[in-house]
């Protein structure tokens, strides 16, 4: 495989790292924060990058571990967690400028309060279309796992969609 | 209109058996204006989902990324006391010089100025010398101009 390049092979890397990272830690500064800290430790690794198969999923990887990492602590670090979790809608991330819609702002509560097993195969998956293989690969996990979690994550959705329909919100 | 295609699909996907590809037809599908009443809970899902991809970091990220990689590494280095001194010791040194020399021009261009600069030395050292000049031009001009003499002529 040739050389790894920064520009071309890594930084086009950032948004979809970015959400990974936003997915799992819900705090936007956090992961642009753990982007930022994925790309550096990738890069300082690039001697032995050609040897991977993919770097994308390296660098998912990456990512994906120090955001679990960073909220593994922030969970450990407070009690108050829960309160932070619902006045997050009102903060402005770059996603509520796309998704003004208050419908739209629903859903990603639903995404938000899922696990965050469930969330991050969720966000693979039907975010940024992997399949179970590469999922597999990213996560560190069997195929079978990622199924497990992905199931169960849309079977939460789907209730909660079910409620919202049955009882209003 | 037949939907019962796309509530297979949704059921199937709910039960993780659907393809990427089906997966794709259902966020397209939910895409458009019209979606029958029984489908219409499941809109905002795929679209939330179409809409989550668009989700991205500004060009000053790349800016800050990339001037944090392009930075050489920085590697602390053991530092003695005598070389951390050296670049003062270098100023002082070159400060000594410049003075001494500054001192030195200095002293020269006042042994040149001396006189100049004191005008009493310069009156007190001449002024016999101008005594005996100007005794000597009184002298002279008395020679230059004779005396004219008054003739006094009789009627």
């Amino acid at each position: 495989m040739k050389k790894v390049d920064f520009r071309t092979d890594i930084l086009p890397l950032k948004n979809k790292l970015y959400r990974l990272a936003l997915r799992i830690t819900l705090d936007s500064a956090e992961a642009e924060d753990i982007v930022q800290e994925t790309m550096i430790r990738v890069w300082n690794k690039r001697d032995t990058l050609s040897e991977l198969d993919s770097v994308e999923a390296f660098c998912l990887t990456v990512c994906r571990n120090l955001a679990i990492d960073r909220h593994d602590k922030k969970e450990a670090q407070n009690v108050e967690l829960q309160e932070e979790l619902h006045d997050r809608p009102d903060h402005s991330t770059p996603l509520d400028d796309l998704v003004q819609d208050e419908r739209m702002q629903i859903v990603k509560q639903l995404f938000d309060q899922l696990p965050v097993n469930y969330r991050e195969v969720m966000q693979l998956r039907d975010i940024e279309g992997k399949t179970y293989k590469e999922i597999s690969t990213i996560l560190g996990m069997t195929e079978e796992q990622v199924k497990v979690n992905l199931f169960r994550a849309r079977q939460r959705i789907r209730d909660k969609f079910k409620e919202i329909e049955n009882y209003g919100l | 209109m037949d939907y019962k295609y796309i509530e297979q699909l949704l059921d199937r996907y709910f039960l993780c058996q659907t393809s990427l590809e089906e997966e794709e037809i259902l966020r397209s599908f939910f895409r458009q204006e019209e979606i029958p009443a029984q489908l219409l809970p499941y809109r905002d899902l795929f679209r939330y989902e179409k809409a989550a991809q668009k989700q991205e970091l500004g060009e000053d990220f790349d800016a800050k990324v990339l001037a944090m990689v392009n930075q050489p590494v920085v590697k602390a280095r053991r530092v003695r006391l005598s070389e951390r001194f050296r670049p003062f010791m270098k100023a002082a040194a070159l400060v000594a010089i410049v003075l001494t020399i500054g001192n030195a021009a200095q002293q020269s261009f006042s042994k040149k100025t001396d006189p100049i600069v004191r005008p009493s030395v310069v009156y007190t050292e001449t002024e016999p010398h101008a005594d005996v000049a100007s005794d000597g031009i009184s002298k002279v001009d008395s020679i230059a101009q004779p005396e004219v003499q008054e003739v006094v002529t009789p009627d």
